[in-house]
């Protein structure tokens, strides 16, 4: 009965103070938006340094004439680190099979060389999780102390400019979300405090009357809540419009957006999240009611 | 029902109410008069918990005010009903959702809700007028909405401020009769008046307020 009783005086006001709150919902439609946006954006980055790891290795190239023994400890010194997952010999002869096999066509380049130049080399592949620049660096000069190894390549550079680029796309995305999340909480706070202010003689007749905080509350929080819940609704649009009219079509042309993944299910949330920060921004604005 | 005991209240170093000392029982209908700025409201605001009590220790409906924590406001609150001076109508609902406030707040339900605010427009003739609004009714009609509101959940206290301030003189004996009806069913009952015709002849109590401070009692 309360409830929908506040349902109904939150409708009245929602009609009745139309424009403001239009404007509100549109303002937190489009912080919203860019905030997808910028999900999306880190979410795909994400997913692109994700798949590094398999593919991340480090190359340990050997001496010439090493003895069993000598192989045996390198190999076993690599497998005893709790962030190595294999350990692989590759013997020169193989190394250059491979390396044929990866030129195909233009493997003529190597007709001249006579004998094998490659040497004896160990692919060390590590953990999913120890895939990192400082667990690559730690590894790489720890089996550099082992006899036997006389060169050890990992890709440095490129794999701290992946590892950067990932942790910059993180702290960027989630200090665009903390101040997006604080500004459309404030776009609420603002309207629903200018309507509280607009409807202090009536909040002070409520409490005349014997009105408890909740019944006052009530229809604000249902006003925060349903404008921050259209906002969330028109990001929603904006989004799979954003999604399906350029991206998607983009993908045809230009082969890198084939590559966006767009997370629809978790898109779906964006109606919650805009009604979780309207109610946020209703309560807050609300504050505690005095007597 | 209502108790004061050395009650005083200050606004700016300006005394309101000075020391004031009086007991109320149950079903008693009492008036308080004295000329404007006597403290008459503010007796009553502070009856009401509008105002606190700058010293003293006040009662009310067994609840003692100054120990009242500031969530049990509500509480005693829906034990008294109050036409307030200025009405506090509000503008944009009809005469019905004005006077169904005070029972929605107390959350009945919507069948038992609508007789008891038919039967208390009944009570002060306005069944008709539940369809109009504030600004579409005359200031005594106004007035007479604001006692609907008062009277409609069946208080166990009922303060009115002027009840009958704005309304011609059969108009004001109507008012009486109709706080005397409802004082007959067992509320008791607080009018603040400056009309001393209002308690003529009634042979209730009245407090008499001069500048804050309680200068006697008389019969009506």
């Amino acid at each position: 009965m309360a409830f929908s009783y506040a349902f109904k005086l939150a409708a009245r006001s929602i009609l009745h103070e139309k424009w403001i709150n239009l404007l509100s919902i549109l303002t937190i439609a489009s912080g919203l938006l860019f905030t997808a946006i910028t999900v999306l954006s880190v979410y795909n980055v994400d997913i692109a340094t994700k798949k590094l790891p398999e593919k991340f290795s480090v190359m340990l190239y050997l001496k010439d004439n090493l003895s069993g023994e000598e192989l045996e400890n390198i190999i076993n010194t690599a497998r005893k680190d709790d962030a190595v997952k294999t350990v692989k010999y590759i013997p020169r002869d193989e190394a250059m099979k491979e390396l044929k096999t990866t030129l195909k066509d233009t493997k003529y380049v190597l007709d001249g060389l006579g004998e094998n130049p490659l040497p004896d080399s160990i692919e060390v592949k590590l953990k999913y999780e120890a895939v990192g620049p400082e667990i690559a660096k730690r590894l790489t000069a720890k089996l550099r102390e082992i006899k036997g190894i006389d060169e050890i390549e990992y890709g440095e550079k490129f794999l701290s400019s992946i590892y950067s680029i990932k942790v910059g796309m993180n702290t960027i995305g989630i200090v665009f979300v903390i101040i997006m999340s604080a500004g459309m909480i404030f776009v609420c706070y603002s309207t629903v405090k200018i309507l509280f202010y607009r409807k202090n003689d009536e909040i002070e007749t409520y409490k005349l009357l014997g009105a408890t905080g909740r019944f006052i509350r009530a229809p604000f929080i249902i006003e925060g809540a349903v404008i921050g819940f259209s906002g969330g609704l028109l990001s929603l649009i904006g989004i799979l419009s954003l999604y399906y009219t350029v991206i998607f079509r983009l993908s045809y042309t230009i082969p890198l957006f084939k590559a966006v993944v767009f997370p629809v299910n978790i898109s779906l949330f964006l109606p919650l999240v805009g009604l979780f920060l309207g109610m946020a921004g209703a309560v807050i604005a609300i504050g505690r009611i005095r007597y | 029902m209502i108790h004061f005991h050395d009650v005083s209240k200050y606004y700016d170093n300006q005394t309101a109410l000075r020391k004031i000392t009086f007991s109320i029982e149950k079903g008693e209908m009492v008036f308080i008069t004295g000329l404007s700025g006597s403290g008459k409201t503010t007796l009553l605001k502070l009856t009401y918990l509008a105002e606190k009590p700058d010293e003293g220790n006040i009662s009310v409906a067994g609840m003692e005010i100054n120990k009242l924590k500031e969530s049990s406001i509500p509480l005693l609150r829906r034990h008294i009903g109050v036409v307030f001076q200025d009405f506090r109508l509000l503008d944009s609902r009809d005469v019905f959702e004005n006077v169904a406030l005070a029972l929605r707040i107390r959350g009945v339900n919507d069948k038992e809700l609508k007789a008891r605010v038919f039967d208390s427009l009944k009570i002060v003739n306005l069944r008709h007028r539940s369809d109009s609004y504030p600004h579409a009714l005359s200031g005594g009609e106004q007035q007479r909405v604001a006692i609907a509101r008062a009277i409609v959940s069946d208080p166990t206290i009922i303060l009115a401020d002027e009840p009958t301030g704005n309304v011609d003189p059969d108009t004001s004996a109507g008012i009486i009769r109709t706080f005397k009806d409802i004082n007959a069913r067992g509320a008791t009952i607080l009018i603040a008046t400056h009309d001393r015709a209002l308690f003529k002849n009634t042979g209730r109590r009245v407090l008499k307020l001069d500048s804050g401070n309680l200068t006697g009692e008389e019969l009506g």
